[in-house]
């Protein structure tokens, strides 16, 4: 047993500093002044801001503060007080319905009858509630707010799987036994390097209609002049378009994303899928060798081995990049921003580019509508937590943390 | 027994094939994803090689980089111009002095010229016509801006501007901004005479379009702020964040937890919801030095406003004091018994070990710096201290035709990362691994 001699303090540190209870409180101080700076800013950059930004919300301001208005804000983006009542008290039944039918255990059975029929009744009431107050909400909300929810969803479904499958897969490749294994690691990750606004730059330049890359690629394929995609100038919706090409009429409700929002989609996965990969890479060399061995020993196909090993340690990387893919394409400004500059207009062409990120930015930098934006940027929050928790829920038993 | 050997020896064979094939196969996919990476930096590079001609026809393989402009030229030659008045060109740019110009005698293009000026109809030799400009408004006659033509008066058409001392020549060839020679250079503008050098500027004619895009779009002074923002930056989080990082990890003190969940919520808090109180909070600082101290601008259109904020991260907090954490307690009692302090060992002890998250820290944050593009936007209406994304976003507005401009501006922007990637590619993954295992 070592005894930590007590360093000597020395004379002139009486009264308050001396002593153990002194050499803490001393530790304390010096603590509280090395977290100054950096506390310092946060408060007035990040923390305060926050409840400030709530004040804006509830005023009329316009580069100079208005009148309060209270929660007004929030009712032209959101309709009726009546209709968030329902669509909120909906959603949370929902998710109340939700948060008791996984409190059932089997050993409850005497009240499981009464549980049960709680978690039907929710489900029944929430559902009506959102039945009844949804409808109502897109009719008297602010229609820009909820276009720019479905297009940043469509925006989200279209770029997050798809990254995750192709990093996945490249991950598992990169892997394997495979000779130049930086060299290949370097060239997948020069996407995410590049800076944003010039590589967004070099596809817009790509999709130009006349002379970029890829509908030079399709007129050598044969595709007349009239029938080349618009890609970035496409407002018309890729279901419809796909209609067209298969020479049938397309339902307006499977109109899906433009052309354009599949542009910006396809330079999204473009950049992340090497990002994607390297974190997988990660994930990959924790998991445990032996594991493998042992399924191998067990006789395992490759398939079963992907399947029941490697698939379900590396879900907390999963999980992980799935949140950020989500959580980040609510938050992508700067290559939507500069690849829908072909049309000098936010949202180009016709808005189906808005995503809510743009449409804050819009409403703050062009209309000056410092209140609106504020009372925006708080419902897409409510919405992006919202999606983190359903996710979190989601993954709950599925991600196995070793 | 002989049978079972052939067989064994016939099923390895097999088994060698077939993992050949997988092998090829994998080869084959990795092989694809990276031409996929890489291809739009090829389209860059090539596109940033051409001419506006050559993009609008969609010519694939540019002249740039074939030998046809190189070969065959001959040595730089100085002549003197006669310079007489004129009258006003055609859409030329005011001038407080009179205008003079001149003519200087071409007898030789190179190969690649000569083809485009036959297409345009114009035989060699020919002539260029100098208009000399003066833009100072000091009442000597001092030329330092010049008109360069071809055979024509028409300022539109084939025409470029130099300054005094720069190399350039007229239009051969629609847009390419007198690109592929023969190039001039004033030498001595004196009124009446001119001193013309006329030769081959072999760089100017490989890198045109950045010399272009660099000229137009004042490049060298947004490259210069962005230098500046991204390193005060990286200063500034690092400095924070040791310390607090430090604090966390290794300091006992009250409240601990509660500023530890502060830090945590930062982490959470969109930057849409922070954005516009933040501009609010920037105008109102800069209200407040300009009545107490008189100072213009000393937080909008500056330095301050687009650095100071973003000083601190909790990312940087967290991941540093995550290897603060696994730093053994026995270092810091041996160093208590030697009588150091916690910023002693702090700077002696636990800096030294940690450079590999430091390396890490600097290069993310210098990423980032260098990406911002939407605060900037905001806060920044002057080009005094507008970083080079913003004058890369407001330059593809400005030429925005001149795709082979845009994508010189491209390449010049992304360069510096690109450099500091390849330089630190290894801890950079690493880095950027590391971000993604908190599981």
């Amino acid at each position: 047993m070592i005894t930590v001699e007590q360093p000597v303090t020395p004379a002139s540190r009486r009264g308050l500093f001396a002593g153990r209870r002194g050499r803490r409180i001393r530790e304390a101080l010096q603590a509280y002044l090395f977290l100054l700076p950096g506390t310092l800013l946060l408060l007035v950059f990040n923390l305060l801001p926050v409840g400030y930004a709530f004040y804006i919300s509830m005023h009329k301001w316009r580069i100079q503060r208005g009148d309060f208005i209270g929660l007004e804000n929030y009712l032209k983006a959101l309709g009726e007080p009546m209709d968030v009542v329902w669509v909120v008290g909906g959603l949370g039944l929902l998710a109340g319905a939700w948060a008791v039918w996984h409190s059932i255990k089997p050993e409850t059975s005497g009240k499981g009858f009464l549980l049960h029929a709680a978690v039907a009744l929710m489900l029944i009431i929430g559902g009506l509630a959102l039945v009844l107050g949804f409808p109502d909400m897109l009719a008297n909300g602010d229609e820009d707010l909820f276009k720019s929810l479905l297009i940043t969803l469509y925006y989200s479904i279209g770029t997050v799987p798809l990254q995750i499958i192709l990093s996945f897969l490249l991950a598992n490749i990169l892997f394997q036994d495979i000779r130049g294994k930086t060299a290949w690691r370097i060239m997948y990750f020069l996407p995410y390097v590049t800076v944003t606004v010039a590589s967004a730059a070099v596809w817009t330049s790509i999709f130009e209609p006349r002379r970029g890359l890829i509908n030079l690629a399709l007129a050598m394929l044969g595709v007349t002049e009239e029938n080349l995609p618009q890609w970035l100038f496409e407002a018309t919706g890729i279901g419809t378009l796909i209609g067209q090409w298969l020479g049938f009429e397309m339902p307006s409700w499977a109109a899906g994303p433009s052309l354009a929002l599949v542009a910006v989609i396809i330079y999204n996965i473009w950049v992340f899928v090497g990002y994607n990969t390297i974190i997988y890479l990660a994930g990959l060399g924790n998991v445990p060798r032996e594991l493998y061995e042992a399924a191998r020993i067990d006789g395992a196909s490759r398939w079963e081995l992907l399947r029941h090993v490697t698939i379900p340690l590396v879900s907390p990387t999963t999980y992980f990049l799935l949140m950020m893919g989500v959580l980040g394409t609510f938050r992508a400004f700067n290559h939507i921003y500069v690849m829908t500059k072909v049309g000098r207009t936010l949202g180009f062409p016709q808005g189906t580019t808005m995503t809510s990120s743009i449409l804050i930015f819009k409403h703050f930098w062009e209309r000056n509508r410092f209140g609106y934006a504020s009372a925006l940027a708080f419902i897409l929050t409510g919405v992006m937590l919202s999606l983190s928790w359903i996710q979190s829920r989601i993954a709950e038993g599925r991600v196995f943390y070793g | 027994m002989a049978s079972t050997m052939v067989a064994a020896k016939r099923e390895s064979r097999e088994y060698r094939v077939r993992s050949g094939i997988v092998q090829g196969f994998l080869y084959l996919v990795l092989t694809l994803g990276a031409v996929v990476a890489i291809f739009p930096f090829a389209w860059m590079l090539l596109t940033a090689s051409k001419t506006y001609g050559e993009h609008s026809q969609k010519i694939f393989w540019p002249a740039g980089l074939t030998a046809r402009p190189y070969t065959d030229l001959s040595p730089a030659q100085e002549i003197m111009v006669d310079m007489h008045p004129t009258d006003v060109w055609h859409g030329s740019i005011a001038s407080f002095s009179p205008l003079v110009e001149g003519v200087v005698p071409v007898n030789e293009v190179s190969r690649l010229v000569a083809e485009n000026l036959e297409k345009k109809g114009i035989a060699i030799p020919f002539n260029v016509l100098i208009l000399a400009l003066d833009t100072t408004d000091d009442g000597i006659r001092n030329y330092d801006r010049f008109v360069l033509t071809v055979d024509s008066r028409l300022a539109e058409q084939f025409t470029t501007r130099i300054k005094l001392g720069q190399w350039g020549g007229p239009d051969y060839e629609g847009a390419a901004r007198g690109r592929w020679g023969p190039h001039f250079n004033v030498v001595d503008a004196s009124p009446d005479q001119l001193v013309v050098k006329q030769g081959w500027n072999v760089w100017h004619m490989f890198f045109g379009n950045y010399i272009t895009a660099w000229r137009e779009a004042n490049f060298a002074l947004y490259t210069r702020n962005s230098a500046i923002i991204t390193l005060l930056t990286i200063a500034g989080v690092v400095v924070t964040g040791i310390l607090a990082s430090y604090a966390f990890a290794r300091m006992e003190f009250p409240g601990k937890n509660l500023l530890f969940t502060a830090y945590l919520a930062t982490y959470m808090i969109p930057w849409t919801v922070v954005m516009i109180p933040d501009y609010l909070i920037i105008v109102a600082l800069e209200d407040f030095f300009k009545q107490t101290f008189g100072m213009e601008n000393a937080w909008y259109n500056n330095w301050t406003a687009l650095t100071i904020p973003f000083m601190v991260n909790a990312f940087t907090v967290f991941l540093l004091r995550q290897f603060f954490a696994q730093i053994p307690n026995e270092l810091f009692d041996a160093a208590l018994i030697d009588g150091c302090g916690h910023l002693r060992f702090l700077t002696r002890i636990v800096l030294p070990i940690s450079k590999a998250p430091l390396m890490t820290v600097i290069i993310l944050n210098g990423i980032w710096a260098w990406n911002s593009l939407q605060w900037p936007l905001i806060i920044t209406t002057t080009s005094d201290w507008r970083p080079i994304t913003v004058g890369l976003s407001g330059f593809i507005t400005e030429a925005s035709a001149e795709t082979q401009l845009i994508m010189a501006g491209s390449v010049i922007t992304t360069i510096p990362i690109l450099v500091l990637y390849f330089f630190t590619q290894k801890q950079f993954t690493e880095g950027i691994a590391t971000t993604g295992l908190k599981g």
